[in-house]
């Protein structure tokens, strides 16, 4: 049982790690080689903002161009969006205007986007610069991190500080979460008392199990 | 986790139908129908894709329910599935309580053919029963993967052992062994569902035999009211992508249609042969599925979605203007097989 579900989408280029954020942040374990995502593949796990539990039903989607046409019809309903580039490969965070467009034109105004910078643990390889990142993520409204898929460095807190910022929408009154089409579903057990709403920021963080 | 199950909805009983005359029978008639229904699955449930576990299943519901809300208005064709490696014989991959369900729908009911295929993880409870048609106590049901069909192959790949290949575009591959719970006629469907992803029905431009020429295109839809003929007209006027929606209006996706009504005169016959079975006579006073008319999505905006689909637009599998003409002359030619084959 939860408090809310909250829809995530992962979105960035082929390779730059977005299965593997997943499994780290669902199974807690790296995958050196996997498989190229095609359609969409699913992850879920439980967390706990405030003390309430909230699942966070993630859509894992294809970075390579051939499927790309299918995650924009996945942009609908997400309350959250990872935009994520490889720091080891230039080209990938240049291609971050189309994904941010991409991500703009098809999703609801007010999807929380994360940009991270994965493969931090790559150091020695490294094109892209932290401040770039920063920049370009103040620039255009968006958290950034720079995390590590294999190090599971900074995994869990991109999960789940944009969840953070979601929760803090909905007590703000941002987020209409009657609306599904905002990609936040109240659970069974609370449905009856969202009505009263409000004060409370989100704040306390907890891992939770698989769901 | 499937926390919450919408409720039960049959593929025929969609709010408004559109009329459509057929020179061959693909379903029984309505009498032939109502002479047969009695004899329909031993809990009363007249559906036999329900009763077989293969619409309307847990995978179904999963993808239906407000957690998903899934392609909320297509027909889910389903069965539990246990993944299998080769060896000198088949070994199962996991443990008995790890199964996967695999199914195909469409991301727009009215298309032609099932463009989606579904995976989940299933965990049964310590010695349940995996039953896949109302099973006693709902097992753990993970979506794993959404593909479209257009990056999978499909093939019968040990038919006694009743084993399918899925070969992804990737390159992984999957041999995925019916449960043995489900009867023999679930896998006659899967090799049903693998001919048509293979060639096609006639309805689709992947029928080679349809030679098009020109554009005919049915020209009417649903009347207001909610019943209408599906009148057949000559319209050089539309534009192809407003024929398109013309010709997608004629129903669920026919594929998935031609399955279930191939279930539904499959279970009959083996139904009328089984002794078995038992005689339900109250399922005869329950709605009844009418022959002639195929569901009609007017009234749940398929047109937007169609639209807005990019999966849709960039389908091959999807109808092209060309195959108008096809399904018009599909329609008016006598049928080669009702019933599944039983072989690739």
């Amino acid at each position: 049982a939860y408090a809310y579900l909250f829809k995530y989408i992962i979105i960035g280029d082929t390779g730059v790690g977005k299965s593997c954020l997943l499994l780290q942040f669902t199974d807690k374990r790296f995958q050196p080689v996997h498989d190229l995502t095609m359609g969409v593949e699913f992850g879920a796990r439980m967390i706990t903002i405030d003390g309430k539990q909230i699942k966070l039903q993630i859509w894992d989607t294809a970075g390579q161009e051939s499927f790309r046409s299918i995650t924009r019809s996945y942009y609908r309903g997400a309350a959250g969006a990872l935009l994520v580039y490889d720091i080891t490969r230039r080209d990938t965070f240049n291609h971050l205007t189309t994904w941010l467009e991409d991500a703009r034109q098809h999703s609801n105004s007010n999807m929380v986007i994360m940009l991270i910078g994965n493969k931090s643990d790559l150091e020695s390889r490294r094109e892209v610069k932290k401040e770039e990142g920063e920049a370009f993520a103040r620039e255009h409204g968006l958290i950034f991190m720079e995390t590590s898929a294999k190090t599971a460095s900074n995994v869990e807190e991109a999960f789940i500080n944009t969840a953070k910022e979601i929760y803090e929408k909905i007590q703000e009154g941002v987020f209409d979460i009657n609306n599904e089409a905002n990609g936040i579903k109240i659970g069974p057990q609370h449905a009856a008392t969202n009505a009263s709403h409000g004060g409370n920021q989100g704040g306390q963080q907890a891992g939770g199990g698989c769901c | 986790m499937m926390t919450s199950v919408p409720p039960r909805k049959t593929w025929w009983k969609s709010k408004k139908t559109v009329k459509v005359r057929r020179s061959y029978s693909t379903f029984p008639s309505l009498n032939a129908w109502e002479k047969f229904r009695g004899l329909l699955p031993v809990d009363g449930e007249t559906n036999p894709g329900v009763g077989l576990g293969v619409e309307e299943g847990l995978l179904c519901q999963m993808v239906h329910s407000p957690e998903f809300n899934l392609f909320p208005n297509s027909v889910v064709f389903e069965s539990n599935f246990v993944q299998v490696r080769r060896s000198r014989d088949w070994k199962e991959i996991y443990k008995a309580s790890n199964t996967m369900a695999l199914g195909v729908t469409s991301s727009v009911p009215c298309l032609p053919l099932p463009n989606i295929l579904l995976m989940a993880r299933v965990i049964w409870h310590q010695g349940q029963s995996q039953t896949w048609n109302r099973p006693s106590t709902v097992p753990s049901i993970n979506l794993k993967s959404i593909l479209p069909l257009k990056f999978v192959e499909l093939q019968i790949w040990d038919h006694h052992e009743r084993i399918l290949r899925l070969r992804t575009v990737t390159e992984k591959i999957y041999f995925l062994k019916l449960h043995p719970d489900h009867p023999e006629t679930v896998f006659r469907f899967w090799i049903r569902l693998v001919q048509i992803l293979h060639k096609g029905l006639s309805i689709t431009t992947k029928d080679p035999t349809i030679l098009v020429t020109h554009c005919l295109v049915p020209k009417s839809l649903c009347s207001p009211g909610g019943k209408s003929e599906l009148v057949q007209k000559n319209s050089k006027g539309l534009q192809p992508s407003e024929s398109l929606t013309h010709l997608m209006a004629q129903g669920e996706s026919e594929a998935l249609s031609q399955i279930f009504s191939d279930l539904h005169q499959q279970k009959q016959y083996s139904s009328s042969r089984s002794e078995k079975v038992q005689i339900n006579k109250t399922s005869s006073e329950k709605a009844t599925p009418c022959e002639d008319s195929i569901p009609c999505t007017c009234d749940l905006n398929w047109r937007d979605a169609f639209m807005f689909g990019e999966w849709e637009r960039e389908n091959p599998s999807g109808p092209q203007p060309h195959s108008l003409l096809s399904t018009l002359a599909a329609s008016s030619r006598p049928r080669l097989s009702l019933i599944g084959g039983n072989s690739i």
